[in-house]
């Protein structure tokens, strides 16, 4: 039993190092959405907190603990507990998988990541992922709220249909590094230097893969499920206190694994000219880490800026997205990675097809909408 | 088995971390309950009838062509991380066999998608 312990130490010690950076880490990136927002809209944004308004997020947090935690009466008491819980473990759990640091690199007492040496990485990250949804429908259906019930409905149907595209962008991915090893992958692209790196070959999956995630984590513009304007707060209406701050950390919690992912799976990782695989001088590992955090921090704060800058789609759209335009493409993708596999041609050939592809179904949708806005012209115009 | 154990760990720290959450909240917040507090929040109407109502059909389908995707999804990982690999994944003399039964696969999959596409499950009205 201490054999067993002092074994999972180094765990012990990453998963405090990793669980306290991400819970930090959400509460600056609030604070950081609303600078991002006040700039955005020309406004100031928090400042009364604290110089610059630096320890606002501290103050939420304090906020969060002490106000009333109403528990309406109306509600199924097991499933409106349990609705937050799920949704903040799935999504913290989802990390585990993740290496947020050149691995390897390290001291001997931690790791740069949670789960060394899972060889289904990726498959456990998307089952994971997936459980997500019950947070929210739980959520949703316990509440007993109208609003809450359409939100969670909206939101079952939105992160079901887009599991798909995410799962199938990643396809390409494996094929090409025959690995869903996330360590493995990255290793990969560092080693065979910058032109290697996943989204140069790859550019269509990287971007099926980045919609996706944005709708798997309800981010705008996809946030149907919450959207404030006609749902107040869609899954979370009766949430209060604690509660509703656990949905909250889990949402940004899953902002941080998408930006991982994406650095790790198209941009590689750590890799930059500053510090390569070879490179063994002193502090390497910092600057190593320091690249790997700036591409996440570039992620995090391109997803923020793009909330507020496309509107909310309408729930036909985003299906329409999903099955009608991301599916089709992320099974030609897959489709073209396999026969360049197969013959082995050059994995250029990947990007010729993306560029191909990409301007396809771009000249379809354009004559599409089109289509649609003539119908709507004509005066005897009806509904579809 | 091994390379699961930390993940257990985490589960662990995980659980420890959202019920001190839980009960930490149920004991500091204060507690004042009111006959409005109860009510369902429908921006200031009294709610009439039940919220668990009858839901459109549509999110069945959605929800039914999500298992043929996913699962078909999940016999695709194995083939994708087998399939190209220098040493141990599929034999070379099944190659040229794999890539045609690959293709067989997606050909149905891709029929069964333009026969949902025609009958309307991807239209949301």
């Amino acid at each position: 039993m201490l054999d067993l312990l002092k074994s999972q130490l180094p765990t012990l010690i990453t998963i405090a190092i990793a669980l306290g950076a991400i819970l930090t880490t959400c509460a600056y990136l609030i604070y950081i959405e609303r600078k991002i927002s006040a700039f955005m809209q020309d406004r100031v944004g928090p400042n009364r907190v604290g110089p610059l308004g630096l320890l606002q997020p501290l103050a939420d947090g304090a906020k969060f603990l002490l106000k009333e935690d109403v528990i309406p009466g109306h509600v199924d008491k097991v499933l409106y507990l349990l609705a937050p819980c799920v949704a903040v473990f799935t999504a913290m759990l989802a990390f585990a998988v993740v290496p947020f640091g050149p691995v390897g690199d390290e001291p001997s007492w931690m790791r740069f990541i949670i789960a060394p040496d899972l060889d289904m990485g990726m498959v456990f990250i998307f089952a994971i992922g997936s459980l997500s949804v019950y947070g929210v429908v739980l959520g949703g259906w316990a509440s007993n709220n109208k609003y809450s019930a359409l939100g969670s409905l909206r939101a079952s149907a939105q992160v079901v249909s887009y599991e798909i595209p995410l799962g199938m962008s990643i396809l390409g991915v494996a094929l090409v590094s025959g690995t869903l090893n996330l360590e493995q992958i990255l290793a990969q692209q560092a080693k065979g230097g910058f032109l290697a790196w996943n989204v140069w070959t790859q550019p269509l999956a990287c971007l099926i893969f980045f919609t996706a995630s944005l709708a798997e984590a309800n981010r705008l513009p996809f946030d149907l499920s919450e959207c404030e304007q006609e749902l107040v707060g869609g899954f979370h209406t009766e949430y209060s206190a604690m509660k509703f701050a656990l949905f909250f950390l889990g949402e940004y919690t899953h902002m941080i694994t998408i930006a991982f992912l994406m650095s790790v799976l198209f941009f590689g990782g750590w890799h930059s000219p500053l510090a390569t695989a070879e490179s063994a001088y002193p502090g390497a590992w910092a600057v190593k880490l320091g690249v790997l955090f700036a591409k996440v921090l570039l992620v995090i704060l391109f997803i923020m800026v793009i909330r507020w800058t496309i509107p909310r789609f309408r729930f036909d759209q985003l299906m329409g997205l999903a099955w009608k335009v991301l599916i089709p493409l992320a099974l030609g993708n897959v489709i073209a990675l396999m026969v360049i596999r197969q013959f082995g041609l050059s994995l250029w050939w990947s990007t010729v097809a993306s560029a191909v592809m990409f301007c396809i179904a771009g000249a379809i949708s354009t004559n599409a909408s089109r289509a649609a806005l003539e119908r709507a012209r004509s005066p005897l115009a009806t509904a579809g | 088995m091994s390379s699961f154990a930390p993940i257990l760990v985490y589960i662990l720290v995980l659980l420890g971390f959202v019920a001190t959450n839980l009960i930490l909240t149920h004991v500091i917040g204060p507690r004042r309950k009111t006959a409005v507090k109860d009510m369902p929040y429908e921006s200031g109407m009294d709610p009439v009838g039940d919220a668990r109502q009858p839901f459109d059909v549509k999110f069945y389908l959605v929800a039914i062509l999500f298992l043929v995707f996913d699962v078909e999804l999940l016999f695709l990982y194995p083939w994708a991380t087998a399939a190209y690999v220098d040493s141990g994944g599929v034999p070379a003399e099944l190659k040229n066999l794999m890539f045609a039964v690959m293709l067989v696969f997606m050909g149905t999959l891709a029929i069964a998608y333009i026969y949902a596409w025609k009958h309307g499950v991807f239209k949301w009205r």
